[in-house]
Parts: structure tokens; C-alpha cells; sequence
């Protein structure tokens, strides 16, 4: 466990150095905390807070965040030269690979918090009601888990790909062209079934409730999540991985 | 005589095949504990293959190699713990500082806090490098990076050290300044070090043992002065007047003499081992020749590696030579 801490508090020091420099990212970062965490929310008002929609919309966000990153976390030791001094330290495969997936999802969880919490404050300032304007609790805490394994999910599939790509581009394209698949591709392969299979599966789901959908949701990460961070793992060796 | 425990590296006729390729061919070497141990080779001799192999990153396709008295292919995770390393490059975070880089890798090998900070200080002001310490490193100069990926693989104080070629690179007043460096470290810690080199100079003054190794085959191994000393054996300079052809054919004729060179009025003899040199200056005063010095020469570390390089087929000398080996893909 504290091997894993050490090797996500080298990441987040390398995010925390990006950040903080306006050209290397800092910049779009600050863009995006003032549209998500202020403009939005003061144009939504207090819909912003109590929607539904909240519960997909900061995860999505947050993998969004992760994937921004996360294939640099393999290919970029390789390419800037730094890998193989890692794999010779006294850190085991597990210790460096889910250390790194901490730190991305740190990074996501993190930046969904933060602009949730400024996003509330935005709103309660601009549209000042006789109560404070807040999360309900259990939603809040259903985003936050569903934050966790959507972050989870996509550092496990960046890593996977980031551990066999050459350089960071190889592995930005592979991640790319890995999310679109799996994004997309549930879409079009509803879309290609019947319109009455269509409409049944629609009510279906409709019937479930929004409680059991969430619940779905939750174990459909952590499964995935698990399959891909197991896969990862069992990809991880050293000796492949020095001499790549 | 030397026991077991007294050698932090036993190589045991250890092959590493890449497809076709052979890195590594039955090398065997041992290496004692506390002495700084020089591994001498030309680009491609097998050299960060070896590394690579007693660091247990990779495993040997044949034999067996013993670091520190730990098995590689089984206990790599320890060896690893137990040594420090510096690759064929720094291996620095360039974004964080110099103290972040330390710290990390403290971290790494569990360092408590307090005699972390007091190392990092320790080391960075023994390289020079204290007052930059808070600077991204990607911003320092290359001599500087590699002294801080020295004092890096020391910073836990490992019973063993890897360096592959550290001053690759450097200017010759950053090489004076790090081989001076590694020279008091070696010397104040007590840590084996095993180096990688092509720069001859630098083995030959750092050194206490040296390796030669090519196309991943181990050629000669001994102290500086062993190998010079196989080298000097036979070689003869005299300076004289008078020389002519038909003395010259006198010297080749002679049965202790290998090889004869006569160039403005200089002889380089090479004579066979343990021969005298007093039966050619007396044939020399014989026939007339007048002789002002004659001085048994003093080969160079750098004498006996090209030897060496040229003693087997297809060696070429420094940077040059590949042989059957191709070194680390």
C-alpha cells in the first residue's frame, strides 16, 4: 500500500507541475473550471444542482479528465527515458501500475469535486433562495461512486494501452480509437436492432427505476473495471517491458 | 582465499539469447565485495545486458548468476531492494526538481523521512548541487543531471551500485569532476560498484578490478595493472644510430623476436614472453649501432583493451567492434 501512495505522489507531482504552468495545461484546466464549475451552473440555476442528470454528466466528465492523461502514464516513462529506472527500483509491477491508476484517479475525482463545489457555490450565489440550494445525499453519493469507477475504468483501459505503445502519440491514438469503440459501439448496436426490440428494451429500463439503474451502473464499472486493471496487471513484465 | 559470501556478484557461464542474436555468451565473473570493478567493452559488447541480467530485469537464457548471494531469476525483487542503479540514461523526472526526484526514489526504498532529507542534503551538496535543488531538472546541464542520477542510485545506501557508463556524454572537465566524485563516494561508503565504461582513463583510475568483454564474451579480467603488465611483457623501444636493413633482418631472424618495427631511427621490438633484451643490444653493438635508450615500454590500460579487441576475430577496437554479440536491442 505505501509503495502505491509513493508512486501516485510522484504522478500527482508531475500533474501539480502541469497545472500550475498555464502552458503546459494549466490553462485549459482553468478554462474548463470556469465553464463547468461557474458559467453552467449560474445559467442552470438550481437545476444545475437537482437534476437527474448529474449522476451521468460528472462521471462522464471526470473519465474525460482521466483519458486526457492516462496514456502518457506508461509510454511517457518509456519515451522520456525514465522507465527503466523505475523497473529497476525496489517497486513491484503492482505498486508502479496501480499507483498510477490512483493518481489518474485522484485527478478526475478530484476535478469533479472541485467544480461541483464551486458549481454550488456559484449557484447559490447568483440565484439566492431562502435555503441553501444542495445536493440531495444519496444522488451525491451515487455520483461520487460512479465518478470513482468511470475514472477507474478508463485509467485501467489507458494503462493497458499505454503499456505496450511505443510513445505517448501511439498510445493517445490506440486510447482514441479504444473509447470511441466502446462508446459508441453499445449505441450503434442499439440502434441496429429492430424498433420494437428498441422500444421494449427502452421501457424496460424505463420500469427498472432509477435506483436499480444505479445500481446496474455501479456493478457494470466495477466488474469492467476489474477485468481491465487484472488484464493490465498480467500485462505488466518487467523483462518485456525493459526491453521495449 | 576468497569464500562465498565475499563476492557481491558470481556469474556463472550466463547466456542471453534475443532471437538470433547472442548478448551474452557463458560470461563468468566475479566480482568482490567493496571495490569498484570496471566493465570494459566497445558499444554492443553485452555490457547493459549484463546489468540487465544481475539487476534480475531479465533472465539469463543459460547459467546462473548470484548477486549479492541471491539467485537472479528467483530473487530479483531483493537484489533490486538491495542495490542501486544508474541505466544507460539518467532517468530523472526533468518536470520535478531535483529534491522531488530524490525524495521519490527514498520513498521508493522506504528511507524514513528525517534521514531522507538529510541525505538529499548530504549528496546534493557533495555534487554541487544544493542551491538548485528546487529547479525542474529538465532546465540543468547534462553533467548536472548525471550527478544527481548518481547520487540518486546511492541515496539509500545500497550494498551494491550500477553505473552504465555515467559520464557517457560529459565534457571532459564534468568527467574529471563526477570520477572524482564517484571516486570519494566509493571510497567513504564502502558500496561495490560495478561500472560500465568504454572511457579506458576512467577505468584505469578508478578501478581496483577490470573486465573486458566482447560480443558478449568475457576477455581478459584482473586489476589495471595485471592487464598493462600482459601487454608491457614483450614490447621493447630503443632508440639508436646506425640502424640499417641488414640488422633489421638480423632482429627478425631471432627467435625471441615477434615482431621488428624501424622507423627514424626508433626500434619497437616484441620480444616473446619472459625473453631478455640484453642478446639485441649486444647483436645491436655488434654490428655498429649506436644506442642511446632503450626502455622496456609501459602499455596503457588502453594498449591491452585494443589488444585485446584485435586478438579476436572481427574486433575493431573502441565503438567499433559488435562480434557475435549485439548488445542490448
Amino acid at each position: 500500500m505505501r509503495d502505491i501512495w509513493t508512486v501516485a505522489w510522484k504522478e500527482w507531482r508531475e500533474f501539480r507541475d502541469q497545472l500550475l504552468s498555464l502552458r503546459r495545461g494549466g490553462l485549459s484546466a482553468l478554462i474548463l473550471a470556469l465553464i463547468l464549475g461557474v458559467v453552467a451552473p449560474v445559467q442552470l440555476g438550481p437545476e444545475w444542482v437537482q437534476s437527474k442528470i448529474i449522476v451521468g454528466y460528472w462521471p462522464f466528465l471526470a473519465a474525460t479528465m482521466v483519458s486526457s492523461l492516462i496514456a502518457d502514464s506508461v509510454a511517457g516513462e518509456r519515451e522520456r527515458h525514465t522507465l527503466e529506472t523505475l523497473l529497476a527500483s525496489r517497486l513491484s509491477d503492482s505498486a508502479i501500475l496501480i499507483g498510477k491508476i490512483v493518481a489518474a484517479v485522484l485527478y478526475g475525482l478530484g476535478f469533479a469535486v472541485a467544480n461541483m463545489l464551486i458549481g454550488l457555490v456559484a449557484v447559490n450565489v447568483a440565484h439566492r433562495e431562502s435555503a441553501p440550494i444542495l445536493f440531495g445525499a444519496q444522488r451525491f453519493v451515487v455520483t461520487i461512486v460512479l465518478t470513482i469507477l468511470a475514472s477507474l475504468l478508463m485509467a485501467g483501459i489507458g494503462v493497458f494501452i499505454s503499456l505496450r505503445a511505443s510513445t505517448v502519440k501511439q498510445a493517445q491514438q490506440a486510447f482514441g480509437i479504444a473509447i470511441i469503440v466502446l462508446t459508441m459501439g453499445p449505441l450503434l448496436a442499439f440502434n441496429a436492432l429492430e424498433y420494437e426490440t428498441r422500444t421494449r428494451v427502452a421501457l424496460r429500463l424505463a420500469a427498472l427505476g432509477e435506483t436499480r439503474i444505479e445500481a446496474y451502473a455501479v456493478g457494470g464499472l466495477t466488474v469492467l473495471s476489474v477485468i481491465v486493471i487484472g488484464a493490465a496487471l498480467a500485462r505488466f513484465k518487467r523483462g518485456k517491458l525493459v526491453l521495449d | 582465499m576468497a569464500g562465498v559470501n565475499d563476492f557481491a556478484i558470481r556469474a556463472d557461464g550466463i547466456t542471453r539469447d534475443f532471437g538470433p542474436v547472442r548478448a551474452l555468451d557463458s560470461l563468468s565473473l566475479q566480482v568482490p565485495k567493496g571495490i569498484v570493478f570496471g566493465f570494459l567493452g566497445p558499444n554492443g559488447a553485452g555490457k547493459t545486458t549484463a546489468i540487465r541480467v544481475l539487476l534480475g530485469l531479465i533472465d539469463p537464457s543459460a547459467g546462473r548468476a548470484e548477486v549479492l548471494g541471491l539467485d537472479t531469476r528467483v530473487h530479483g525483487a531483493v537484489i533490486r531492494a538491495r542495490c542501486g542503479a544508474l541505466l544507460e540514461h539518467p532517468g530523472l523526472y526533468e518536470r520535478l526538481s531535483a529534491s522531488d526526484n530524490l525524495e521519490f526514489y527514498g520513498r521508493a526504498w522506504h528511507v524514513p523521512r528525517r534521514v531522507m532529507q538529510e541525505r538529499i542534503r548530504e549528496l546534493l551538496t557533495r555534487f554541487g548541487l544544493w542551491d538548485r535543488r528546487d529547479d525542474p531538472v529538465g532546465r540543468w546541464s547534462r553533467g548536472m543531471k548525471q550527478k544527481l542520477a548518481v547520487a540518486r542510485a546511492v541515496l539509500h545506501r545500497p550494498d551494491l551500485v550500477f553505473l552504465d557508463e555515467p559520464t557517457s556524454g560529459l565534457d571532459p572537465v564534468a568527467t574529471a569532476g563526477l570520477r572524482e566524485d564517484l571516486a570519494a563516494l566509493a571510497a567513504q561508503e564502502g558500496v561495490t560498484v560495478f561500472l560500465t565504461t568504454h572511457n579506458l582513463n576512467e577505468a584505469e583510475r578508478l578501478c581496483a578490478q577490470v573486465g573486458v568483454i566482447r560480443g558478449g564474451r568475457l576477455l581478459a579480467v584482473g586489476s589495471p595493472q595485471e592487464l598493462r603488465e600482459r601487454q608491457d611483457s614483450g614490447r621493447v623501444d630503443i632508440a639508436a644510430r646506425g640502424l640499417t636493413s641488414e640488422v633489421v633482418s638480423l632482429l627478425h631472424a631471432r627467435p625471441e623476436v615477434e615482431s621488428v618495427v624501424a622507423k627514424d631511427g626508433r626500434l619497437t621490438l616484441g620480444l616473446a614472453n619472459g625473453a631478455s633484451v640484453a642478446p639485441i643490444v649486444a647483436l645491436l653493438v655488434h654490428h655498429a649501432v649506436e644506442i642511446e635508450e632503450v626502455r622496456r615500454a609501459r602499455a596503457t590500460l588502453e594498449d591491452a583493451f585494443l589488444d585485446l579487441m584485435g586478438a579476436e576475430p572481427g574486433g575493431s577496437g573502441l565503438g567499433g567492434a559488435r562480434g557475435a554479440g549485439g548488445g542490448a536491442p
